[in-house]
């Protein structure tokens, strides 16, 4: 049987303070830069505005581009490369409300038509929002999180406690942060599918905080007379090989992504992969520190709190 | 029969139904041949691809509220989409989505049309078509000099921009801001400067048609490059104010060229239309020798009464026929009209006279409606999409099985085996429910391989737990799956309810991933579980004194 990391004994909780530090300065770095060198690029499905993608039969000039689209007056267009030097996307952002979405993008085809001929390129993915959908949508974003936050709670209150509740609530919100933050500092668009994945992290993250806290309620179960601080410890230890195992092959799938599903994926692959790891980090360094921190200032009643804890779980 | 060959019995069903929901079908469908649609027959994967993965449009519809409120909203949106699918059914598209979105929005979703501009004008065209007599009282020349006034009062500038000779130039969304006033205006000096010529700052814009030899009455042109300018004034609270009573002004559809300049027709129209569009039965294109494409139109019994009333009593005025509020032609009543009349393209091919015919049929939109959202996704894209996901798809199974086999040895085969129902089992889960598979969605269900395997990883851990504390075979095997029931459950539920939240609250491609989730992980409780739980059971089933596992 080949085993890695079994029946270790590293103190991980000890070093809480300074996994604290480091992932604060991390939050600090990345939500800072966003009031210092202002917010987040969205994507147009949040601004409103029109994203086209073009394939050129032969690479052309970024430059030409550029020109042919200011010639017709439009203003403040972000024309870049998309994964080859003959592909292209063009953002403009939408100026009125009252005008049709789509009139943008079709003067920008008609420039560019003017520009290079009407064979030269193909519009592959065209992509306009009024900027009323796109406000709804932010709307919707950040309702769906907040309600998981509460459906989470109220969940683990119910299976476990609601100390352990907390604690995964709270793990999870250091997720999104330090995953915002990430964001912030790769340049990522926010789009729509980066807050998919956003969720998924979420998700994946509670995952793995679950299953450690699962070891710490039976672990309490069994040894009642043991420290917190020692039973967080352990459970840690004993679930180490597990974490290796799902997050090397949930890293896998997550790289398969990254590097061979395409441009337009790529952003979605990003988000998970950094997740994955604040994912595995606030399990450790997050949820058990306040777990821990909670029960100094709200202890159990020993035997009343454990004993419900240990009806409320299966076998 | 015992346990375990009930067990089997139920893999064999599950697997013999997911192989069911996943088998090719015959169907059929409007497929797209030498450019037009025919009813076929086809075989298919029941998986349904949403437009980002096979390509198509993706439209949003609103009421447009710009030119004023409308009253009733909910009924005007659902007269509207019976309009719209009219139209669409007409259109000819394989299988189009026409759909109520909340109280104020249409969904339309066209798969497989990449016609952008063509899909959204049949869309969108409102076509309320109206019959205007010219004005020929000469109205609007009496309240040029007010509306020369008002410009210079209210230092009104039309801006010297780049000229726009497209057709729907005045609903481009730069006009508005023609208004804000700039004190770099060339034109605007100048025409205060002008303050004792004879010719204002409207009226030397504006050309009368005698001028270039035109009978017509309540006739005017604009150079093209002035019609932005002049739109703009005409946009204005007390400009409209000052115009006559009774009467509306109109642009024509197409420009004309006279004198070396190119000029667009303005029309002044008495504004009570002798009869709309709501008369008419019938629409057809039509390619005429001399006009070219145009449009023939067959009015109603009723309305074919009317016009020809209304008509008789205008012989020898001139007639607009305004759509969308543009005068497509506005030809002399030589005699009064019965039921049929022609509508002239003015240059434009066949193809848009059977766009027009499509929308006059259909009826007239009830409401202006406006495109809040377009989502065009070319059909190489979309196979691009696909296969580069299948490739990601592929390489993710790939290194999961080699870090399971590597590891786990004998169980982490048993993994893969439960690893590869898990993929079959999803796939047929979202198969069965004729949920979309859209390109988040693919990327979610290859995420979802990696992750699928954590519940056999944490029985796998456990197992090996008990038998390093000694336990037989036999009895540590059962124990671990026990004893990791409590996470696996408690952390998959979890997930499930916030993919719920997911699905709840997310908009198209959000909600396809979030079925996508849900699907994944009740085909992973199922195969990391109970699948291979049954494995194990075989395999002790036939090494009934095995003291060693491989795990």
């Amino acid at each position: 049987m080949f085993r890695i990391l079994h029946d270790t004994k590293y103190d991980f909780i000890r070093w809480w303070r300074t996994a604290a530090g480091l992932t604060i300065a991390f939050i600090v770095i990345g939500i800072g830069s966003i009031f210092v060198r202002g917010g987040f690029d969205y994507s147009v499905e949040f601004t409103g505005g029109t994203l086209m993608q073009l394939h050129f039969n032969a690479p052309p000039e970024q430059g030409k581009i550029r020109a042919a689209l200011d010639a017709g007056g439009i203003k403040d267009e972000e024309v870049t490369t998309f994964g080859s030097p003959s592909d292209f996307t063009i953002r403009a952002r939408s100026d009125s409300t009252s005008a049709s979405a789509d009139s943008a993008s079709r003067k920008i085809e008609g420039l560019l038509v003017t520009g290079f001929g009407r064979d030269a390129f193909k519009v592959v993915r065209t992509e306009a929002v009024g900027s009323k959908v796109g406000s709804e949508l932010a709307r919707g974003a950040i309702i769906a999180i907040l309600v998981s936050f509460f459906v989470t709670l109220v969940y683990l209150a119910i299976r476990f406690d609601w100390r352990f509740g907390i604690s995964a609530t709270i793990a999870t919100m250091h997720d999104i942060l330090t995953t915002v933050a990430f964001m912030k500092i790769i340049h990522l668009e926010i789009s729509l599918t980066v807050i998919a994945a956003l969720l998924t992290v979420i998700g994946y993250s509670l995952n793995d905080t679950i299953i450690i806290f699962d070891r710490v309620r039976e672990n309490l179960r069994k040894n009642r007379r043991e420290p917190l601080y020692n039973t967080l410890n352990r459970s840690v230890n004993e679930t180490l090989p597990r974490s290796i195992l799902t997050h090397a092959t949930a890293l896998a799938a997550t790289l398969a992504l990254l590097f061979f599903a395409g441009e337009v994926i790529r952003p979605f692959a990003w988000v998970m992969a950094f997740g994955i790891i604040t994912g595995t980090f606030s399990s450790i360094y997050v949820a058990s520190p306040i777990l821990l921190w909670i029960e100094t200032k709200y202890p159990r009643e020993n035997t009343a709190k454990t004993s419900k804890a240990a009806k409320a779980s299966p076998a | 029969m015992s346990n375990l060959q009930y067990r089997l019995a139920a893999i064999a069903a599950l697997i013999v139904a997911s192989g069911w929901a996943l088998f090719p079908r015959t169907v059929i469908e409007r497929i797209p041949r030498n450019g037009s649609f025919v009813t076929d027959t086809v075989k298919r994967v029941p998986l349904k691809k949403g437009l980002d993965l096979q390509g198509g449009m993706h439209l949003t519809l609103a009421v447009d509220e710009s030119k004023g409120a409308v009253s009733d909203k909910s009924t005007a949106l659902d007269r509207a989409l019976k309009v719209v699918r009219t139209r669409i059914d007409q259109f000819g598209v394989a299988e189009p989505v026409v759909q109520k979105a909340g109280a104020d929005r249409i969904i339309v979703e066209l798969p497989g049309i990449d016609d952008e501009r063509r899909a959204t004008d049949v869309v969108q065209k409102a076509a309320f078509l109206q019959f205007q007599i010219t004005d020929k009282t000469g109205a609007f020349e009496r309240v040029v000099p007010r509306l020369d006034g008002i410009v210079k009062d209210k230092k009104l500038t039309g801006g010297a921009t780049a000229p726009d000779v497209r057709g729907d130039s005045s609903k481009s969304p730069a006009i508005k801001s023609l208004f804000t006033p700039k004190s770099d205006s060339v034109k605007a000096k100048a025409a205060g400067a002008d303050s004792t010529s004879t010719t204002g700052p409207f009226s030397r814009l504006v050309i009368s048609a005698a001028a270039l030899g035109s009978q017509v009455p309540g006739l005017f042109f604009v150079a093209v490059t002035d019609q932005r300018e002049i739109d703009s004034y005409l946009q204005n609270a007390d400009i409209q104010a000052a115009l006559p009573p009774g009467k509306v002004v109109r642009w024509g559809a197409d420009s004309m060229v006279a004198n070396g300049r190119a000029l667009i027709p303005l029309y002044v129209l008495d504004s009570r239309p002798i009869i709309t569009g709501d008369a008419l039965i019938d629409a057809q294109p039509n390619l005429e020798p001399i006009d070219g494409a145009v449009v023939t139109f067959t009015l109603s019994n009723e309305g074919g009464r009317k016009f020809k009333n209304e008509t008789g009593k205008h012989v020898k005025d001139y007639m607009a026929i305004v759509l969308d509020d543009r005068v497509m032609s506005a030809p002399i009543i030589q005699s009064a009209i019965g039921t049929r009349g022609q509508i002239t393209m003015g240059g434009k091919d066949l193809s848009s006279a059977q766009d027009l015919s499509i929308v006059l049929r259909a009826g007239a939109l009830p409401v202006p409606l406006k495109v809040e959202e377009v989502r065009a996704i070319g059909a190489s894209l979309g196979a691009d999409s696909v296969q580069k996901g299948i490739t990601a798809g592929v390489i993710a199974v790939l290194l999961v099985v080699i870090i399971m086999l590597g590891y786990y040895r004998f169980a982490g085969l048993l993994a893969v085996c439960g690893l590869a129902l898990y993929m079959l089992f999803t796939l047929a889960a979202l198969a069965g429910f004729s949920a979309v598979l859209t390109l988040p969605g693919l990327a979610g269900f290859v995420l979802s391989i990696g992750i699928a395997v954590d519940a056999n990883v944490l029985i796998f851990e456990r197992i090996r737990e008990e038998m390093v504390h000694g336990k037989a075979i036999r009895t540590a095997i059962d124990e671990g799956f026990k004893h990791a029931m409590s996470a696996i459950i408690d952390s998959n539920v979890s997930t499930a309810l916030t993919a719920a939240v997911l699905y709840q609250y997310g908009t198209g491609p959000v909600k396809g991933f979030a079925v996508t989730l849900i699907a994944g992980i009740a085909a992973s409780m199922i195969s990391s579980i109970f699948v291979v739980k049954t494995f194990f059971l075989v395999w002790l089933n036939r090494n009934k004194t095995a003291e060693t596992l491989s795990i």
